[in-house]
């Protein structure tokens, strides 16, 4: 999976083991072709709809699905939702895509230094995890997201801020085990800098085990941004996000359905194509079973 | 085993202190404050709300109010709640037990079928069923709790109308059965969650047990399947699961919070979100401090528990 | 109803010079006055049965003087008294006291300073003990003791010298004359003296939590987070109570508080009453009633007219001209609001009827900001003198209507050429200095500008009430006219409401001429409870629908 791995294997790479064995993984399989249609639905989609997603027309609100070109039908402001449905996905999937960078890179770069540093470094950066894993994660998000103005760019720190504490965790473990073998000892015996260690030995050994985390965060940062905004405190309108287009839908209910429906069976589309990706990954790379 | 609780509690003591630092600081970066409910009452003037602000005590400096509430807290007054009046304490232990209720329903429900679930997986592996029940339970993971129970009112509540959209009782009513059919719902779409998590443990704890020699060895005297399953398996699974247990703990807080909220649960996640929009500074600190505690001891829990099965401490 | 009439028939000219002014708006409040053939019911002889009321809000607090929210009122009109109340009619009549003093009854004297209040003699304490009027006394100095949570010192802060003459006499002296205090002393409860008899710290004191009042309930129990239970106190000195128990249940939650009222869980919805949304569904209910009553609250689009986009008026008059009030009303609201033109509630004897209304047009709105050098720049976005025609609004998030305007609002102005964002923040956040030290660019926000059926605004519209400018005072906005300045002053010492109505008038002309904020419309709230129930008479001038719960009975 990257270019220490292809120098190592005289094959191609989609003929590598972790390829075959994730190729056989049904359910990745299905979950890797959800995301990809769901992201080129979500990114060319919206040109070929006949409806702009901000624009109102209060004559139509309340349309049920399939009325006229309303394909899913409109909201209370007579938009269309197919439309809003597309470019909410554009936010949420970019919203839980660079929250996993974020997260993923924090959560990195202090697992590897703990793991690797050990004693008193890696006692003091553990327990900074032990303390943000001892807020409830929701006390945070809410109180980040009315201390700092809720754009989805803010969203996006607020849910990596919030969940980069397991990726240092696995990552801690795994460096640690890996801190006394013999590639690094000798890495230290022909006087590499600890950086270079760290970052150019004893990384790309822990990969595995990241790609496994970083997908399942994806999943879990979408879920996230659709719970802030359900309740309100996160990416305000007229922006749509598939969470905020839940957030009122409940008064909506009896009228309009499809308010709620549309919305949450695309959030669950996608999370769980996310989680079916990140169990192959995790067949495929052999990583052990890390639930939780 | 006391000097290995003596450092933990130590070092639970200095996390508490971060965490309340920490709390305390987000919460008063918070632009707004518990008078800004009153700003648009008439005939209110910016008089009476900087008069209020010091009659509260809301004019002092960050640290002065944090030490303050450290100082009161450390001699068990967790203070009065700006919006109610009530002791915080007081207004708490009331939104305890409903969440309680809750969580205590949902906790039997997820047990019971997810123990079945992940056995019949684990000794069925491979099969049709141990399929459905994997795919199945990352759905389970996958969907929005909030989005679940509104499927379930509009379907249950709004539809069917065989059960009630929300609240825990009818008013004047308030008997058993009551109380049962309003649990239903909220219960099982919280279960939701849980049923996929029990499940899979359950699971790989019964395959982790399956393979060992004493199961192989108890089957050889000729012991039936179903009695060894019984005896060893989930007897030696439920250790962990008491694990499990303890870490599930820190979730009465935020596990049950949108559950409440779509079902208008009156429970600590619903206290807590009223109190953040209200910005009751000291129930919210109660709620984060009590979360916390509980946090830090289901991961003790944990570690003990732990630390009891493990065959190497159990030898030394 | 004997005691009744004994209180209310000395209604004076003035009061009937109001009522008459009145009747040109009584239409909006035909609903709510008629009922169902009222006039052929009659209260039973004694209390009999129990009306729940429902509330989203739970009301925590039961001293009637600190600091409260409008869902506490409801309790406190079922428990205390003032001295004074605010008919539906906007009238002002005694309750504890045997007449409003006035100049022409020497309640008030010629400069407006001395006043003097009789009281009854024939009202008694739940707890039995005779009130007097050291209890009132006792009541006026609690509010201004500077370490007493109070909700409010307005007015209370201007009265000197209180001297209990007898114990049904009390007079006092105002610092300067302020006509409005009548009105602040019908919003002001009166609390027992000796419930506080060695209360070293009144916010701590017993009474706060077992409140004891002269009114037609007694406190009866509390289940915090939960409901309220008021019993009727047998010995009321006025009108009513005709049920034996009043319930205020906290629903936490619109969307089940009308679903409740809709399965009959409970008898009258309150406080935020039916949703708009709800209204035409409430109305197909068999056996409720369904009322729209005003409130008293205006909805606005306010502007921060310090910010240099908006110290053009022609820019806030083209704003104005480019919102579809109509579009608004009829479709997010579904018609239930009345448009308004200026802050004062419709129809009231204070109210401005010959206001210029709102037309929308889109092409006057394009052509008054061209007029005004406002030319499109890049984006399509106008500019002048490098200001950009660009604003953020901001409401409470998780106001779906609210949300739904703004949006609908931001959409017509795009079409002209001027860029609203929006950005919406939790109730305690955006209300907090945000607000209170004008660091917005504008609010979309409902006010109450009155207090009672008093048309004082002096402290939302004055210059010197802006707390960013150093003043003291709730003109967050900004809001200066040295004009408006001047009626103002004048208007709180002028006790004639003949003379202070053509200065009100005025006042709201200019403002409307000026608009520092573009009023929407006046909210009419859709109240309901179970046919059977008589008497419940939404008040314009009271802060809750149980205002006179007193008088609520069932007919069965």
């Amino acid at each position: 999976m990257t270019a220490i791995d292809l120098s190592d294997r005289p094959n191609r790479w989609w003929r590598s083991r972790a390829v075959q064995r994730f190729m056989r993984h049904r359910l990745a399989l299905l979950g890797m072709v959800m995301i990809v249609a769901l992201t080129l639905a979500c990114f060319l989609g919206p040109y070929l709809l006949p409806y702009d997603s901000l624009y109102i027309d209060l004559r139509a609100r309340f349309a049920p699905p399939l009325t006229g070109q309303h394909y899913l039908g409109t909201d209370p402001l007579g938009r269309d939702i197919a439309a809003r449905l597309l470019e909410a996905g554009q936010i949420s999937l970019q919203v839980g895509f660079y929250a996993m960078i974020l997260s993923t890179l924090i959560g990195t770069l202090i697992g590897v230094i703990a793991g690797y540093r050990g004693g008193l470094v890696s006692a003091v950066l553990m327990r900074i995890v032990d303390a943000f894993l001892a807020f409830p994660s929701i006390f945070l998000m809410l109180a980040l997201a009315a201390l700092l103005k809720p754009s989805p760019v803010m969203i996006t720190v607020i849910i990596a801020i919030t969940s980069w504490m397991e990726v240092a965790r696995i990552v801690d473990a795994e460096v640690r085990s890996l801190r006394e073998r013999e590639f690094v000892l000798a890495g230290r015996m022909l006087g590499l800098s600890s950086t270079h260690i760290m970052f150019r030995e004893v990384l790309p050994n822990v990969l595995g085990p990241i790609i496994v985390a970083a997908t399942l965060t994806v999943a879990r940062a979408i879920l996230l941004e659709a719970y802030i905004s359900f309740l309100g405190y996160g990416i305000q309108p007229p922006l749509p996000s598939w969470g905020n287009m839940l957030n009122g839908a409940q008064q909506y209910l009896d009228k309009a359905p499809w308010l709620a429906i549309i919305p949450g069976l695309t959030i669950t589309i996608a999370v769980t194509s996310f989680n079916f990706i990140g169990d192959g990954l995790r067949d495929a790379l052999d990583v052990r079973n890390d639930q939780n | 085993m006391a000097s290995f609780l003596l450092n933990r509690l130590g070092q639970s003591i200095i996390l508490l202190l971060i965490v309340s630092i920490i709390g305390f600081t987000v919460l008063n970066l918070i632009p707004g404050g518990p008078l800004a409910q009153y700003a648009l009452t008439p005939g209110m003037t910016q008089e009476d709300m900087d008069r209020l602000a010091r009659q509260m005590g809301l004019d002092r400096p960050l640290m002065v109010q944090y030490f303050d509430w450290l100082w009161r807290m450390l001699q068990g007054d967790w203070g009065t709640s700006y919006r109610d009046g009530q002791p915080v304490v007081d207004v708490i232990a009331r939104h305890l037990w409903a969440t309680l209720l809750l969580m205590g329903t949902s906790m039997v429900i997820s047990v019971g079928i997810g123990t079945w679930i992940g056995i019949r997986g684990a000794t069925h592996r491979y099969s049709a069923f141990d399929y459905v029940a994997t795919a199945g339970a990352m759905v389970a993971l996958s969907i929005p709790t909030f989005w679940f129970g509104l499927v379930g009112i509009y379907v249950f509540a709004l539809r069917l109308e065989w059960l009630p959209a929300g609240n825990m009782y009818t008013i004047g009513d308030g008997s058993f059965a009551d109380y049962a059919i309003h649990l239903i719902m909220p219960s099982f779409v919280l279960a939701l969650v849980n049923i996929a998590v029990w499940s899979r443990y359950m699971r790989s704890a019964t395959l982790d047990v399956i393979n060992q020699d004493f199961v192989n060895t108890a089957r050889a005297k000729g012991l039936t399947e179903r009695r060894v399953l019984m005896k060893h398996v989930v007897g030696n699974a439920l250790l962990p699961m008491i694990t499990l247990a303890g870490m599930q703990l820190p979730n009465l807080l935020s596990g049950a919070l949108v559950t409440e909220t779509v079902f208008t649960w009156p429970g600590m996640g619903r206290l807590f979100l009223d109190s953040l929009s209200y910005s009751d500074y000291p129930v919210v600190m109660g709620l984060l401090m009590l979360s916390a505690v509980l946090t830090l001891l289901g991961n003790l829990i944990a570690d003990i528990v732990v630390a009891l099965v493990d065959p190497r401490i159990r030898l030394a | 109803m004997t005691k009744r009439e004994s209180t209310s028939a000395e209604m004076s000219r003035r009061s009937a010079l109001r009522l008459m002014a009145l009747t040109g708006a009584a239409g909006v409040f035909a609903p709510g006055l008629l009922g169902r053939g009222a006039a052929a019911q009659t209260p039973p002889a004694a209390p009999k049965g129990r009306i729940i009321v429902g509330l989203s809000q739970e009301p925590t607090v039961f001293n009637p003087l600190m600091l409260k929210i409008e869902v506490d009122d409801g309790v406190h009109f079922s428990i205390f008294d003032p001295l004074f109340y605010t008919d539906t009619d906007g009238v002002i009549k005694p309750r504890l006291a045997t007449e409003v003093p006035s100049q022409e009854n020497g309640g008030i004297s010629e400069d407006g300073l001395e006043w003097r209040v009789k009281l009854r003699d024939d009202v008694t304490w739940h707890d039995g003990t005779p009130f007097t009027a050291e209890d009132v006394k006792f009541t006026i100095e609690l509010i201004v003791n500077p370490e007493f949570r109070a909700w409010r010192t307005g007015g209370h802060s201007l009265v000197r010298d209180i001297t209990v003459v007898s114990p049904t006499e009390i007079t006092w002296r105002m610092e300067e004359p302020f006509s409005p205090y009548l009105s602040f002393l019908t919003e002001t409860m009166i609390v027992p003296k000796h419930a506080f008899d060695g209360v070293a710290d009144p916010n701590e004191a017993p009474f706060n939590h077992a409140p004891i009042g002269t009114g037609p309930f007694k406190f009866a129990r509390r289940v915090a987070g939960d409901h309220i239970e008021l019993a009727a106190n047998a010995d009321y000195f006025w009108d009513g109570p005709y049920i034996e128990t009043l319930v205020f249940k906290y629903i936490p939650d619109l969307t089940v508080l009308y679903s409740q009222f809709k399965s009959g869980d409970i008898d009258l919805i309150g406080l935020q009453y039916i949703t708009p949304d709800n209204y035409e569904d409430a109305k197909t209910i068999p056996n409720r009633e369904i009322v729209l009553a005003p409130s008293p609250s205006v909805e606005m689009v306010l502007f921060n007219v310090e910010r240099p986009q908006f110290k053009d008026a022609a820019v806030r008059k083209a704003i104005y001209a480019a919102i579809d009030k109509q579009a608004i009303i009829d479709q997010l609201y579904y018609g239930l609001p009345t448009p308004s033109e200026t802050f004062l509630p419709q129809g009231t004897f204070y109210t401005n009827p010959d206001l210029p209304q709102q037309q929308f047009d889109l092409d006057a709105a394009r052509k008054l900001l061209d007029d005004a050098g406002w030319v499109p720049g890049a984006g399509g976005i106008r500019e002048k003198d490098g200001v950009r025609l660009s604003f953020v609004n901001s409401t409470t998030s998780g106001n779906h209507l609210r949300e739904q305007t703004q949006q609908f609002i931001q959409q017509t102005l795009a079409e002209i050429g001027i860029e609203m964002t929006i950005e919406n923040m939790p109730a305690a956040v955006i209300w907090g200095e945000f607000w209170v030290q004008s660091q917005f660019d504008s609010v979309l926000v409902g006010i109450t500008f009155r207090v009672g059926a008093d048309p004082d605004t002096t402290n939302r519209l004055h210059s010197g009430a802006t707390p960013a400018k150093g003043g003291q005072g709730s003109n967050f906005g900004q809001y200066a006219n040295p004009e408006v300045d001047r009626l103002l002053e004048e208007g709180t010492r002028i006790f004639d409401p003949e003379q202070r109505r053509e200065m009100y008038f005025r006042i709201q002309e200019i403002v409307r001429e000026d608009l520092p904020f573009l009023p929407l419309y006046n909210d009419n709230r859709a109240n309901g409870w179970k046919s059977g129930i008589e008497g419940v008479r939404p008040n314009l001038n009271a802060r809750s629908e149980s205002w006179n719960a007193a008088q609520w009975y069932w007919t069965e």
